[in-house]
């Protein structure tokens, strides 16, 4: 059975990734321009490997900074115009389509399908909460006239949030919309609820 | 998430392919060198699902090889931070626990993991509230969001918190 996590309670004293009490943990995750790797004045601190993941702590709990504004989506900036988000579900019926092909296709057996495609159908299946994603996309449009962009409408969309305060709490950068958009947001979660697969 | 996106890229084929079968040799050879691999502007390359233009083909000097620029619609799935994925835990340690989600591989550390939860080692390793109503282990499902990313040759790396409202376990597999 499926269970929406709750909001957490509200604890004293906050977790920073030291970027102000101690300025050797600091890091840049995301630079398009750099060739992909974690930037940590420490060294070759490598996320990959679990084991030096504590490294970063160096001992007790750090504080970790809420960077809320950079943790907001910046999808539209970082990729071309030509892009279109998909919704999980839209994504599942593709991939069903091509794997569907490949059973006709697979007599050449130079021809096979990546791994990464298996995984990439399994996730999109198991994320399609919704009986009909032309519906879906169709309800969720109505947002997009409160400035919500594309892939702020496919983060709601896969994450089927059941209310209007798991909406803002899940996309930050909908938060400055929130007077406007409250209302409009909750019928769509409404006319949504409606869509969903029953479990 | 997924998304829908238009590619170029420059094919060489080498003379023995050419003929009646030129197109569809190019095809298969874009398949074999683009799906599965991932880059750090668009990520992983999922599954091309159309080819929308192959230009002429250019002689190169002194090899024979002809270059096509050819464009093509793919699936591409990326992780963007900020975003929220559920993903499924693959394992477990004190540092904190390892998840999926898609081909993209995610590491939660222990200092993103509610106050509340404890590690608790053993054949099962898992992280438990005090009042054991909730746990994380191999094969749970859990709500997170990326806070930072990190790209290599064939895959992608991701950081995530469960540690903000509303995210956490979806799904405990004892349960199920």
């Amino acid at each position: 059975m499926r269970r929406i996590p709750h909001p957490k309670p509200r604890r004293e004293g906050k977790f920073s990734f030291g970027t102000e009490g101690s300025p050797d943990l600091k890091f840049n995750f995301s630079s398009p321009k750099s060739d992909g790797k974690f930037a940590t004045p420490i060294g070759k601190g490598d996320w990959a490997k679990g084991g030096k993941g504590g490294k970063v702590a160096n001992g007790g709990k750090t504080p970790v900074a809420k960077e809320a504004q950079s943790l907001e989506l910046r999808v539209e900036q970082e990729l071309p115009k030509n892009v279109k988000c998909l919704m999980d579900c839209e994504a599942a019926i593709i991939l069903e389509g091509i794997q569907e092909q490949m059973v006709i296709l697979s007599e050449d057996s130079t021809i096979k399908l990546p791994e990464s495609f298996d995984l990439g159908l399994r996730y999109a299946k198991t994320g399609c909460y919704y009986t009909n994603p032309q519906s879906v996309r169709r309800v969720l449009e109505v947002l997009s006239k409160y400035d919500v962009s594309y892939s702020e409408i496919c983060v709601i969309a896969n994450t089927c949030p059941e209310t209007v305060d798991e909406v803002f709490a899940l996309v930050q950068s909908l938060e400055a919309k929130r007077r406007g958009l409250s209302e409009p947001l909750k019928d769509v979660l409404d006319e949504l609820a409606k869509l969903k697969k029953s479990t | 998430m997924f998304f829908h996106i238009v590619l170029e890229r420059n094919m060489q084929l080498h003379p023995r392919h050419f003929g009646r079968n030129l197109r569809e040799n190019l095809v298969s050879k874009l398949m074999k060198d683009v799906e599965g691999t991932c880059s750090g502007r668009h990520g992983f390359v999922v599954a091309i699902t159309g080819i929308e233009n192959i230009g002429k083909g250019l002689i190169r000097d002194g090899t024979g090889f002809v270059t096509f620029p050819v464009k093509y619609q793919c699936v591409v799935f990326r992780p963007f931070k900020g975003e929220i994925l559920e993903a499924a835990v693959t394992m477990v340690n004190k540092m904190g626990f390892f998840a999926e989600a898609g081909p993209v591989q995610i590491f939660v550390s222990n200092h993103l993991i509610p106050d509340d939860m404890e590690f608790q080692s053993g054949d099962m390793p898992n992280y438990t509230t005090s009042d054991g109503s909730v746990k994380i282990q191999k094969d749970s499902e859990v709500r997170l969001k990326i806070i930072g990313t990190r790209v290599d040759a064939t895959e992608i790396f991701c950081i995530g918190t469960i540690k903000d409202d509303f995210l956490g376990v979806i799904n405990d597999p004892t349960t199920a």
